[in-house]
């Protein structure tokens, strides 16, 4: 069975006979239209960077397969689209979106704004849910979830008041900035109010001789460590440099975090223009407060800030230092493959995305557009031929399993609340919930191998593995049951889209392979479900259900949908 | 990456990993490593032992956990913490009495929240393990100065002293020292897959060259309901979901997700049922404390030893929350009172199943903190002081040196960043020796412990 040859059904709402044109004849402005008729959000000014794509246009599968990696599901439009534009074009209209709408805005149109919710984190949970399962602007929501997992905040770890706005704020910046520039994006987590408490700028002072004080070392040592160069000098292909004797050599060392650490200090929350209860506090760049600033001068990776410098151009020279530093090409790189495409990529590949990074082509370091347009349009990422290897792909992540659960069949809240909580108890729901990680250390590290593996005898990484254990797999599979019969809170779904299918299971199960798992289920466990799912008579409505139902979680059970290939 | 050159990848990365430490030992080959195993694995058990790893992610600030409180070592420890200090006065109820006094007339007294291990210091059930850290080699200040001696890679940073503590190997370990002792003793156990045991997430910790890891969550064992009986009604749809979920792939992503989901179906019903058949304890737990819900969980594994037909297990359980950069006066004192809490709990159940003497318990951490205040908290740091406890621990006392309440003392590599007097390696191989490890196994259990003259510090 060939399963890229299904006919794409037309989804319910979709009320319009598109012709069939020479998809190189599609005009930007055209494609833009369509985008915007297919709930792309509007706003599809022209593309700059014309229409003349000359890569190979996609298959079905194909394009499953990178809505997969680009994306938060495949919807049919998608599909419809990716045939049509082929990639290049997707991604420029992706990347010509603006973004759908604030979190922030959203909490305060539900009355979160208000003493009873001061000290209540889960609204963020709601409007972060709610934002990944219904914004139309999925290439940058899936960028700014990876992002959420290299620039790491936890509403976990928030104890001040309005943790659901400082989250929000949080979660609009990495949405905003997820299409423009690294270096701006850097500095806008860094004096974001949110990462202010995470890792301690908000509040931190200079030096204090008499009492022995010194200033807060967490920014200074997680912004090199996590968010910039690493810990090891890196080759431009993500390879490891070592010394003589084949020694890594370490970035820096405890006295470079002492001296970087004094350019984080002065800042606090911007309290100057706050409304009546005080959440724009927490919306607001934290601010400069010049006295609380360390004078002495800063010395760290080759840069020497004199003494008394301002303190915002100390910020502004210490960023630029650490965003032109060699290594945040492939050190930021390798882990945007990581979270999109493979746990695994090939150092070329690598080298690939960092050079990207190092020039867009026309000279500019750090554009992500550039960044995510190498990260997904690489060979090693569309190539079928990963679809064959023994170590390819990436476990989904739980959150992504779901998201694209509540996606793909419509899930919808019918209060429009959306309260989705924290899912992150291991044992009973996802074992992972967004912007939850129980540390600045994301919920499993880019280098973790699951010990007594294949893949460690392999010398290979499979990141995800660090919350894959005897209890979290049966958690995600006892969840996912519930939530697939009667969603999580309000948000449920009847399939629509799936119901006239139930009569024939192997076309419902190959329309889910095809939208769920981007044809990657073998011809034998197809055949396998499609004969488990008809023993459930559809003569009634519950048996309809049930075959519908029973399909999905077979499906989403299959360790050939859990890997993504 | 080209997945046929994986055996030489696999062998560069054991080499790279060697070199960084700079000793041989551990870039011994894997197969080198196995066939000690196997000559060490002859020892097989017939009493039952327990070593229970109590991990406090995020760096316990140790400043504020055993504090000097005599009048001149308690000044120079308030001068240098400033803001951070405890007052003297609240230390009065924790002081410890040890059977051997400490020189130069240093007192120390657990944290006012401590207030429930005390009795267990002074029935001799707990020990103080003092200023221990990752180490290679004995090291000097000066030699760490001069750098002159090999040093542990990626010092001061979360992830990797984490790793280091656990397996003695930065972030990117496949096993540490708790799954190397649960190697030697598989053949002890009536299922292997319950040597290793954690009731907190994944750690290398608990991963040997053979040993896995086993998971079970705090409230026990997890089944997949799905499998039980029917799937939305349908025996069938149960069947296959428990077909696709089990069956063996080539593709090793695919299979290693099977692989564990096996695991999990194969073990749950016999642990779920074992636990089932445990008495409930008279000793109570604080069910809003994670830690003591964890520790309760341990405790019932061990009652249920018998139908488990365990005699050697080795646990983990953890608690998070301690990289108190900020806020460490406020937030501290709550996580120190929910750990005398969980490990009082645990000990005086040991005592109510009558297997306190075959139990131990420690704490270990990230790393210690700095001893100078940052405005709001501590720093990260290196050496720290742990807990040893249990009805076999030689315990009423302190072991280890205890370093100098000073800033650029003999001890200070940094705004009081300790530099370890004693390795883990040297913690570990004494709590391996009591679980029965022979010497001759040891050397695969903490690799550097050859460093070391002193191979057992005495408190177990």
């Amino acid at each position: 069975m060939t399963h890229s040859e299904n006919p794409i059904p037309q989804s319910a709402n979709e009320n319009r006979t598109l012709p069939a044109p020479d998809p190189t004849l599609i005009t930007a402005a055209a494609a833009a239209a369509l985008l915007a008729a297919c709930g792309g959000g509007g706003g599809g000014g022209g593309s700059s960077s014309g229409g003349s794509d000359t890569s190979a246009k996609p298959t079905a599968a194909q394009a499953s397969r990178f809505l997969g990696q680009a994306a938060l599901c495949t919807s049919d439009d998608d599909l419809r689209l990716l045939q049509l534009m082929g990639y290049e074009s997707w991604l420029n209209q992706s990347f010509s979106t603006p973004p759908a709408g604030s979190s922030w805005d959203w909490l305060v149109s539900q009355g979160y704004e208000t003493d009873t919710y001061r000290y209540s984190s889960s609204p963020s949970d709601f409007a972060i849910w709610r934002n990944l399962i219904t914004a139309p602007d999925q290439l940058r929501q899936r960028v700014a979830l990876a992002l959420s997992e290299y620039f790491v905040v936890s509403a976990t770890g928030l104890s001040s008041q309005w943790p659901q706005f400082a989250m929000a704020a949080y979660w609009d910046v990495l949405c905003t900035n997820a299409f423009g520039n690294f270096r701006q994006l850097l500095e806008a987590v860094t004096l974001n109010a949110a990462m202010g408490q995470y890792l301690n700028t908000k509040g931190n002072q200079k030096e204090n001789v008499a009492t022995g004080r010194a200033p807060d070392e967490n920014y200074a040592r997680e912004v090199m460590q996590l968010f910039t160069i690493g810990l090891l000098e890196l080759n431009s292909d993500g390879t490891v440099k070592t010394d003589g004797s084949g020694k890594p050599l370490e970035t820096y060392d405890q006295g470079t975090i002492t001296n970087l650490a004094r350019v984080f200090t002065g800042w606090d929350l911007d309290t100057s223009t706050s409304s009546s209860t005080s959440t724009l506090t927490y919306r607001l760049p934290m601010h400069f407060i010049a006295a609380r600033h360390s004078t002495l001068a800063a010395q760290f990776l080759g840069t020497t800030i004199p003494a008394g410098t301002d303190g915002v151009a100390a910020l502004k020279t210490a960023l630029d230092t650490l965003f032109n530093h060699p290594n945040v090409g492939p050190f930021f790189g390798r882990q945007m493959i990581q979270r999109l495409v493979t746990s695994n990529p090939s150092p070329a590949y690598v080298a690939r995305v960092a050079a990207a990074f190092n020039n867009d082509g026309s000279g500019t370091r750090g554009n992500m557009q550039a960044v995510i347009r190498a990260v997904l349009l690489d060979a090693e990422a569309r190539s079928d031929a990963a679809l064959t290897q023994q170590y390819s792909g990436k476990l989904r992540e739980p959150m992504l399993r779901f998201i694209q659960w509540a996606r793909t069949f419509g899930a919808s809240s019918a209060a429009g609340t959306w309260k989705i909580y924290d899912l992150s108890d291991p044992a009973t729901r996802l074992g992972q919930s967004p912007l939850r990680s129980p540390s600045v250390f994301n919920y499993f590290r880019p280098g973790y191998t699951p010990p007594n593996t294949a893949i460690a005898a392999a010398g290979l990484t499979a990141p995800e593995f660090q919350l894959t254990n005897e209890s979290t797999i049966a958690g995600y599979l006892n969840f996912m049951q519930s939530v697939i019969a009667s969603g999580v809170a309000d948000v449920t779904t009847t399939y629509p889209n799936e119901q006239a299918l139930a009569a024939d299971p192997v076309a419902l199960v190959n329309r889910l392979n095809l939208m769920l798992a981007a044809n990657q289920l073998s011809a034998a466990n197809l055949a396998s479900i499609a004969a488990a799912v008809a023993s459930i008579s559809a003569a009634t409505a519950a048996g309809v259900t049930n075959r519908i139902r029973a399909a999905v979680m077979l499906v989403m059970a299959c360790p050939e949908y859990l890997v993504l290939k | 990456m080209k997945i046929n050159k994986s055996t030489d990848l696999a062998r560069r990365a054991f080499l790279r990993q060697g070199s960084a430490l700079g000793v041989a030992g551990v870039a011994a080959p894997w197969a080198l490593n196995l066939a000690a195993i196997g000559e060490a694995a002859a020892q097989t058990a017939t009493d039952y032992k327990a070593l229970v790893c109590v991990f406090l992610y995020g760096g316990n600030d140790h400043g504020n956990t055993l504090i000097p409180c005599d009048a001149s070592h308690y000044a120079s420890y308030q001068t240098i913490r400033n803001n951070l200090a405890i007052a003297q006065a609240n230390l009065a109820g924790t002081a410890l009495t040890p059977t051997i006094a400490l020189p130069g007339g240093l007192q120390y007294a657990l944290a006012p929240q401590l207030t429930l291990l005390k009795p267990l210091f002074d029935q001799g059930k707990m020990a103080v393990q003092l200023n221990v850290g990752p180490l290679i080699a004995p090291t000097t200040l000066a030699q760490y100065n001069a750098r002159s001696v090999a040093l542990p890679p990626k010092l001061f940073s979360h992830n990797d002293q984490q790793s280091i503590w656990q397996s003695s190997l930065p972030e990117g370990a496949t096993s540490g020292w708790g799954g190397r002792i649960g190697d030697l003793f598989l053949s002890s156990n009536g299922t292997a897959a319950m040597t290793c045991m954690s009731v907190t997430g994944n750690a290398v910790y608990l991963a040997g060259h053979q040993a896995v890891q086993y998971q079970v969550a705090p409230s026990g064992a997890v089944p997949v309901r799905g499998i039980k009986t029917t799937l939305y009604g349908s025996a069938a749809c149960a069947a296959e979901l428990r077909s696709l979920i089990t069956q063996a792939s080539a593709q090793s992503l695919e299979n290693e997700l099977a692989i564990v989901t096996r695991r999990s179906i194969d073990t749950e019903v016999a642990v779920t049922s074992a636990l089932a058949g445990v008495s409930p304890f008279t000793t109570s737990f604080n069910t809003g404390n994670s830690l003591a819900v964890q520790l309760q969980t341990v405790a019932k594994l061990i009652a249920a030893r018998s139908t488990l037909g365990t005699k050697r297990q080795v646990f983990l359980v953890s608690m998070s929350g301690f990289d108190l950069h900020d806020n460490l006066m406020a937030l501290h004192p709550g996580l120190l009172t929910s750990v005398s809490e969980a490990l009082r709990s645990f000990y005086d159940a040991t005592v109510e199943l009558g297997i306190s003497n075959s139990v131990t318990a420690f704490t270990a951490s990230d790393f210690g903190r700095t001893l100078t205040s940052n405005g709001g908290g501590s720093d990260h740091g290196w050496g720290s002081h742990h807990f040893v406890i249990g009805g076999a621990v030689n315990g009423g006392r302190f072991y280890g040196t205890a370093p100098a309440v000073s800033i650029n003392g003999p001890d200070d590599v940094g705004q009081g960043r300790l530099l370890p007097t004693t390795s883990v390696d040297q913690f570990a191989a004494t709590l391996a020796a009591w679980f029965g490890v022979s010497d001759s196994g040891m050397t695969t259990v903490v690799p550097n412990i050859g460093n070391f003259a002193m191979r057992n510090m005495g408190f177990v």
